[in-house]
């Protein structure tokens, strides 16, 4: 027998469920997401307000009714085996808007205008409750990241053409380039070869005026060689075409016989190289050729900027995997508007300097080259007080 | 350390084999191309031991799908392979390449439904030789080393990986992968217990 206040509890407590499922029922409704239950008859049991929108079938059609029956055009789809397989076996599946296009018919409802497809990604879960098995099926609107991913393909099909087009313009330059300086070596080398027979005498004893004018040809002649020799290098080491030899390589042997190379070039300039702090063992992953090419070109760069008397200092500093050697000359320093373009091809100062001291302005552009290929960097310090310091860091060798 | 018997290994792989290829034939569909999968080799290892393998087999930057099973056994299942070769399974599988170095958030859907379909048959196959239920959650894209994704720094040393070495055949490549369960060491006595029950029982 059950007491009235029993009764009056279940009333209640019928009362709360019913409140809840309602409640349930409208929270369902505001989801961003199409969401539906269907249970293990396959009868879909919950369609919320997303799914009545995108869908045009009302609840009224639809709870109660079988999946299939909802949407035939789903028999036998992988989406129908999805659901039996969370029903049966518990497992939860995603198919996913690229590998299934438009799984269900959805469309969004434009006023007006034509029905578009809702871009849909799919996700199906087993729940179990009160000892039921449910299938919640949930269905997420992708389309605007079809939209974007879409623009996003375009833009990276566009910059791949583009990159192509840059680097078959700049393999023809460098080509170009290389090819133009090869053609006009070979008429120079024999140019100079000519002056120089006459400028020697063998030729027959020259009057002192022609004997100048001579000396002036030679001298030129053996510049524009020097010009065209390091642009050749410089567009080979840029197009790769220089292979080098990386190895571990004695960092102070490399340092010592670079100094003794430029004592004479030094001489001219009236300047002497010291080497601080002296540290032997340094081993360095390098180009030995390679490497000694840019420490003499900056030692005579270092020379040729220095007043008469003075020293040019070379120091190595260890940094972790790096090791950075330091050129410091005691020079009038760079002018501020060249700093920017000092590693730039054909930049030097100024053109009275350029008379005065020589070189093509290739020397640190081609370094440039050289420092980069081998994975270091090259730069420039003003130090406290005069002159510069220009570096390289470059890695140290690590023993497998 | 966890030892099976020549025996045991045959079972399961071949059990694991027939699942592998319903799985195939279901991308196979999907995609309108030849997949094929298979599992030829199966070991049980530590978790730090999985997560070494994966380094040591070149493979330190991985890729793939994982998801939660709970039920008869708990864990979590891990579909991966080398990051470049998730790439190319993707495209190959979606027939259009996009010129970008890693997926796009579309492509790592993609992904996760591939490793979804796979992990749902390795895991289906072993709730049957367990005859429990087993369920699965939904699959999440994952990336990292291998310490990364076995999370090794956080989580028990001891737990055991069944650590299945995949074969994914498309376009007649052969893009190797593993698939792998982090299982805790009482449902892995459990499954071995049923297998051999099984075993026994076919004679």
């Amino acid at each position: 027998m059950l007491s009235d206040s029993d009764s009056v509890a279940r009333d209640v407590k019928a009362e709360q469920t019913g409140l809840l499922a309602n409640l349930f029922g409208k929270v369902l409704d505001f989801s961003e997401n199409g969401l539906f239950l269907v249970d293990s008859d396959r009868k879909v049991i919950l369609w919320n307000e997303w799914m009545v929108q995108a869908s045009s079938l009302g609840r009224e059609e639809v709870m109660g009714a079988a999946f299939v029956e909802v949407f035939p055009d789903l028999k036998g789809k992988r989406i129908e085996s999805v659901i039996n397989a969370a029903l049966d076996a518990h497992t939860a599946s995603l198919l996913s808007r690229s590998l299934n296009k438009a799984i269900f018919p959805l469309y969004f409802s434009e006023l007006g205008g034509e029905n578009q497809r809702i871009e849909q990604s799919v996700t199906v879960k087993p729940i179990q409750s009160d000892g039921h098995d449910y299938c919640l099926v949930q269905i997420t609107d992708v389309t605007p990241m079809v939209q974007r991913e879409g623009v996003l393909r375009v833009l990276a099909k566009e910059a791949e053409a583009a990159l192509e087009v840059a680097e078959e313009a700049s393999r023809f330059k460098s080509e170009f380039t290389s090819t133009v300086s090869h053609e006009l070596r070979t008429p120079l080398t024999s140019i100079r070869g000519s002056l120089g027979l006459i400028a020697s005498g063998v030729m027959g004893e020259l009057k002192p005026e022609i004997g100048r004018l001579i000396s002036i040809a030679c001298n030129n002649t053996e510049r524009l060689l020097f010009l065209i020799n390091d642009i050749l290098d410089i567009s080979k080491i840029e197009s790769g075409k220089i292979g080098f030899v990386m190895g571990p390589v004695d960092l102070l042997a490399v340092l010592l016989q670079s100094i003794e190379a430029n004592q004479a070039y030094g001489e001219q300039y009236e300047v002497r190289y010291v080497l601080n702090d002296v540290v032997g063992g340094i081993t360095v992953y390098a180009d030995t050729d390679r490497l000694m090419q840019v420490l003499n070109n900056l030692l005579s760069n270092a020379a040729k900027f220095s007043p008469k008397g003075v020293e040019v200092e070379i120091n190595v500093i260890r940094k972790n995997k790096m090791v950075r050697v330091e050129v410091r000359d005691y020079g009038s320093g760079i002018p501020e508007q060249f700093k920017s373009r000092i590693f730039e091809k054909f930049s030097q100062a100024d053109g009275s300097d350029t008379r005065k001291v020589g070189g093509t302005g290739l020397g640190l552009s081609i370094s440039k080259a050289i420092v980069e290929q081998m994975g270091g960097v090259i730069g420039f310090n003003v130090p406290e007080g005069q002159g510069t310091i220009f570096y390289i860091d470059i890695c140290l060798f690590k023993e497998k | 350390m966890l030892e099976i018997s020549e025996l045991q290994r045959d079972y399961i792989t071949e059990i694991l084999n027939i699942s592998m290829g319903s799985a195939a034939s279901v991308l196979s569909e999907m995609v309108s191309e030849e997949v094929a999968l298979s599992i030829p080799e199966i070991d049980f290892l530590p978790r730090s031991v999985a997560a070494g393998k994966f380094d040591q087999t070149n493979m330190s930057k991985m890729s793939g799908v994982t998801q939660g099973i709970s039920g008869a056994i708990y864990g979590d299942a891990l579909l991966m392979f080398p990051e470049e070769k998730t790439l190319s399974i993707v495209r190959i599988l979606l027939g259009e390449a996009v010129p970008v170095e890693s997926l796009t958030e579309m492509e790592q859907e993609a992904m996760c439904e591939i490793g979804n379909i796979i992990l749902n048959s390795v895991v289906s196959s072993i709730a049957d030789i367990l005859k429990k239920e087993i369920v699965s959650s939904l699959p999440r894209f994952i990336q990292g080393t291998g310490n990364e994704v076995f999370s090794v720094e956080s989580s028990n040393h001891d737990d055991l990986v069944m650590f299945l070495k995949v074969d994914f055949g498309l376009e007649s490549q052969s893009i190797n992968g593993y698939v792998t369960l982090i299982l805790n060491m009482d449902s892995l006595q459990d499954f071995i217990t049923q297998l051999d029950e099984q075993i026994n029982a076919i004679g």
